[in-house]
């Protein structure tokens, strides 16, 4: 049956041209009509179009030969007299030969187009399948099932990669050194045997009797394959590749599926620990605000207390009052701990630092307080109320070591793209040996302080991104940190 | 100075503590324990100040401010132990005249009574020309004057300062700004205030550090800072 079809156009040559160059004799017998050798053409287009190139290269050899035998003069032999009869009959043969290549090459390439075209439908199919899938993992298991239909390919698995490690989203299991294997690709995206290039799937490795596994490093994940080369020709490499790229796609988005679901669970256990902290907070606040009720109200005028005991409320009071800045800190401490989020946006530092002096204004009142805080600053990107607290708490200490009428100063400035801003006061220097430890928990410098604001101060400007550190100049201690600036567009 | 006050706290020693407090500078003192009590207190009694914790059991207390602000005219001071800002905003936004953030003195107590009073009777006396140190803002002729120069600003600018100054002393949220300034529809966007709140500081010649005029709560919003001796009523 194949044979018949693959010796079919050759008779049909020998045929065509038997049949055309009896029909030819027959009009010569009649009446005269030149170039009549063109009705051959006819015949090597249908040929070239319809059965390729070499039928149509033997019908033109044929034509060339019977016309010349048949009608050249003299006829009846291969001999060619008149030289201009002799270029009649070589154009005649290449005209043949051209024709039959151009026709077959058009149907090879219609042949072509209609098997892209088959792939592109046929793909087209399975993604819209694949994606309408609600879940990622049936839709992985769908394209891994179409790849290991291919002809020539004898395992397929989609593996995916979650924190490290291989799980097989579809097709067949591996062993897990397979798996092990697949993690390491994907970690070092190296692929294994083959690699994807822009036509298709590339054999790196020529398949043996035993072929190894080919191992495909995705954006999600890893492809595993076993291909039988021998059978796997170019329209099946390029549609393994088709679906291997689908199959990226899928992995994909299933691990972003995956990393919703993990940014909940650990939402769900940051919110827990944020209840937590605020009901430790009521309960350590509510008595202390008690306290400090109860002991200003004593010192009222209507309270009837004499000036000793007056006096002895107001210290408890101060007490009180100290007890719940360390309340307040470690509070604080334990939030910024237990991994509060930033919430940034660009803002504007010299309205900040407005905002932390007024708070401080009365105690502020007696000190020197300069202010170099030019209203022209680029703007900051940062959690404005953390970056208040770290100004609020860098001013209280200079405050605690300015002696009254003692000079502070708050200032900042652009440089490059980090705005560095500074806290000085005229207090002590600050013993070398302490200027690496200084923000460290609980190391404190004066009694009654908590040895939290500083830290707090680190651990704020560092989630931001910047650096704080403290340097001596001749007149006391400087405290200066980064942060980064807004980029330019922002609006106010 | 007097006045009623209405204590709300689920603690008693702190209701103890105010009432012996506040009566000692002469107020007239009501302390309830719960949501429900503070209510109908608020609806017999009639206080002119509302000190109310957030914290209560039963009904809690932002729900007794939204059904307070319904049906007094008493001023509302929210006391509460949680320094969070959101809930600074959320108290603010629905109404109360300020937040006290817990522990305090009761000398703080007392001066934040004091302020929301005298701005009441500011507000109920309609004044017409609020005055912040040398910034003048005449409400009815719509002129704002910096040392004795007009300052000529957009529409939305004036609105922004008239607003601050209808509520001159009080700390006013974005959220409360956004609302006024820009209407009800307004696409929320907190920058926009900030974005107004800094024109402004820059025609009426205010240093963001050290403002003179309009200040700023992080996180929170803003504040024109305004002696209240110098809010005139019309004559």
């Amino acid at each position: 049956m194949r044979a018949a079809r693959t010796v079919l156009p050759y008779f049909y040559a020998i045929g065509g041209v038997t049949l055309i160059t009896a029909g030819i004799g027959l009009v010569q017998s009649r009446t005269a009509v030149p170039n009549l050798s063109m009705v051959y053409l006819l015949l090597v287009l249908w040929l070239g179009a319809r059965h390729g190139r070499l039928p149509a290269a033997v019908a033109g050899v044929g034509a060339f030969v019977a016309y010349d035998y048949f009608f050249v003069p003299p006829v009846g032999t291969f001999v060619v007299n008149a030289p201009h009869e002799l270029l009649g009959l070589i154009l005649l043969l290449a005209t043949a030969l051209v024709t039959g290549q151009l026709a077959s090459s058009l149907r090879r390439e219609s042949e072509h187009a209609a098997v892209l075209a088959g792939e592109a439908t046929e793909l087209y199919e399975l993604a819209t399948t694949a994606l309408r899938q609600p879940e990622a993992g049936a839709a992985i298991a769908l394209v891994s099932r179409r790849a290991r239909a291919l002809p020539g390919v004898a395992r397929f698995s989609l593996i995916a990669v979650e924190d490290g490690k291989a799980i097989v989203a579809g097709g067949e299991e591996l062993g897990p050194e397979l798996l092990r294997r697949a993690e390491w690709s994907f970690e070092h995206q190296t692929p294994v045997g083959a690699k994807l290039g822009l036509g298709g799937l590339d054999l790196v490795r020529v398949a043996g009797p035993n072929p190894e596994p080919l191992i495909i490093p995705l954006a999600g994940g890893v492809a595993v394959m076993v291909l039988d080369s021998a059978t796997a020709d170019d329209h099946q490499r390029r549609l393994l590749a088709a679906l291997l790229s689908l199959g990226s796609l899928l992995l994909d988005r299933r691990a972003a599926a995956y990393q919703a679901q993990r940014a909940s669970t650990l939402e769900a256990s940051d919110s827990l620990k944020a209840a937590v902290l605020s009901s430790l907070s009521h309960e350590l606040k509510s008595p202390i605000a008690a306290l400090r009720a109860g002991l200003t109200s004593l010192l009222g005028p209507g309270a009837g207390l004499d000036r000793e005991h007056q006096e002895l409320a107001s210290g408890l009071d101060r007490e009180a009052a100290r007890l719940d800045r360390l309340v307040g800190e470690l509070l604080t401490m334990s939030r910024l701990e237990a991994g509060q989020a930033l919430e940034l946006g660009p803002r504007s530092f010299p309205e900040l630092g407005g905002a932390a002096i007024e708070r401080l204004q009365p105690r502020l009142d007696r000190r020197q307080l300069t202010v170099s805080l030019p209203a022209d600053l680029p703007q900051v990107l940062i959690d404005e109320l953390q970056i208040d607290r770290v100004l609020t708490n860098l001013l209280e200490n200079a405050l605690d070591f300015t002696p009254d009428g003692g000079r502070i100063e708050l200032g900042a400035r652009a440089e490059g793209d980090r705005l560095l801003a500074w806290v000085d006061n005229e207090g002590p220097m600050i013993p070398a040996a302490d200027l690496g430890s200084i923000f460290d928990k609980f190391w404190s410098g004066r009694s009654g302080g908590t040895g939290l604001g500083l830290a707090i101060c680190k651990r704020i400007i560092e989630g931001h991104g910047g650096t704080i550190e403290v340097r001596n100049r001749r007149s006391g201690p400087r405290f200066q940190f980064t942060l980064p600036l807004a980029p330019v567009g922002a609006t106010t | 100075m007097s006045g009623r006050i209405l204590v709300v706290d689920d603690e008693v020693e702190i209701r103890r503590a105010l009432r012996t407090g506040l009566t000692h500078h002469r107020f007239d003192v009501e302390a309830v324990a719960t949501g429900e009590e503070a209510l109908s207190s608020a609806a017999a009694w009639k206080p002119d100040v509302v000190l109310l914790d957030l914290g209560l059991p039963g009904i809690d207390g932002f729900t007794v401010l939204t059904r307070l602000r319904e049906k007094s005219r008493a001023a509302v001071i929210v006391l509460s132990v949680m320094a969070d800002e959101r809930d600074k905003v959320r108290a603010l936004d629905l109404g109360a005249d300020d937040y006290l953030v817990k522990p305090f003195g009761l000398e703080e107590l007392l001066a934040r009574i004091r302020a929301v009073v005298r701005r009441q009777a500011a507000v109920a006396g309609g004044a017409a020309v609020v005055r912040a140190g040398d910034l003048e803002i005449d409400l009815e002729r719509r002129q704002v004057m910096v040392a004795g120069r007009e300052v000529h600003l957009t529409p939305t600018e004036y609105e922004l300062l008239r607003y601050l100054a209808l509520h001159a002393g009080k700390l006013v949220t974005h959220t409360i700004l956004l609302r006024e300034v820009w209407g009800a529809y307004a696409v929320g966007e907190a920058q926009n205030t900030r974005y107004v709140v800094a024109q402004l500081r820059r025609k009426l010649g205010d240093d963001p550090a050290r403002p003179k005029y309009i200040a700023t709560e992080p996180g929170v919003g803003y504040r024109l800072r305004v002696d209240s001796n110098e809010i005139q009523t019309p004559t």
